[in-house]
């Protein structure tokens, strides 16, 4: 089982959850853990997107629209991807949507679950936490 | 997709619980116990809060 130091690794390794989730768990041999995260923030972003919630960009009008950004950018890689296949388009018609809300709550979350992810290979990689 | 409210609150309170359960427990009694108390908070918390609303509703 490989374990990192206190130092720039065990910031490398729990910074890789970014690319995909549960991605550091695996590299510290959680694997069965990792496979259950990735499953868990996939599904989220997955039905997020299903219920026509938005990736906010940064420079969105709304500063409520702004700050789910800073959410969601916890998601990393498919955040980035999603802004630049232009999945979760925010458009003007979108506050009418019965779902808008409901997957808006799901992107929020999935980025979220993914910020803890993060900390938590963190506390695995320093010895912390098992 | 999905335009059912509870169906909804139910899966997203499922996949929350999931997330937490896993994060936090690594024994397979603790982690189902943990799953069953925050899906059962979640749902029945948002249906006793939604039930306020409308109760106290203009």
């Amino acid at each position: 089982m490989p374990k990192a130091s206190a130092g720039w690794k065990a910031y490398a390794v729990s910074l890789a959850t970014l690319a995909a989730p549960g991605l550091s768990h695996w590299l510290l041999g959680r694997r069965a853990r990792a496979f259950a995260f990735f499953g868990i923030v996939a599904a989220t972003f997955a039905l997020g997107l299903l219920l026509h919630g938005a990736l906010f960009p940064f420079q969105a009008p709304n500063w409520l629209y702004r700050l789910g950004a800073v959410a969601q950018v916890g998601l990393g890689l498919p955040y980035l991807l999603g802004r630049l296949l232009g999945w979760g388009q925010l458009g003007p018609e979108d506050a009418a949507d019965l779902m808008f809300g409901y997957g808006n709550t799901f992107l929020v979350t999935a980025g979220l679950m993914n910020m803890l992810l993060v900390m938590d290979a963190f506390d695995i990689a320093v010895g912390r936490k098992d | 997709m999905i335009p059912d409210h509870f169906l909804t609150l139910v899966l997203f309170s499922v996949l929350v619980a999931l997330f937490f359960a896993t994060l936090n427990h690594r024994d397979r009694r603790a982690f189902w116990k943990s799953f069953g108390k925050t899906t059962a908070w979640m749902v029945l918390g948002s249906l006793a809060f939604a039930f306020l609303m409308l109760w106290t509703a203009p």
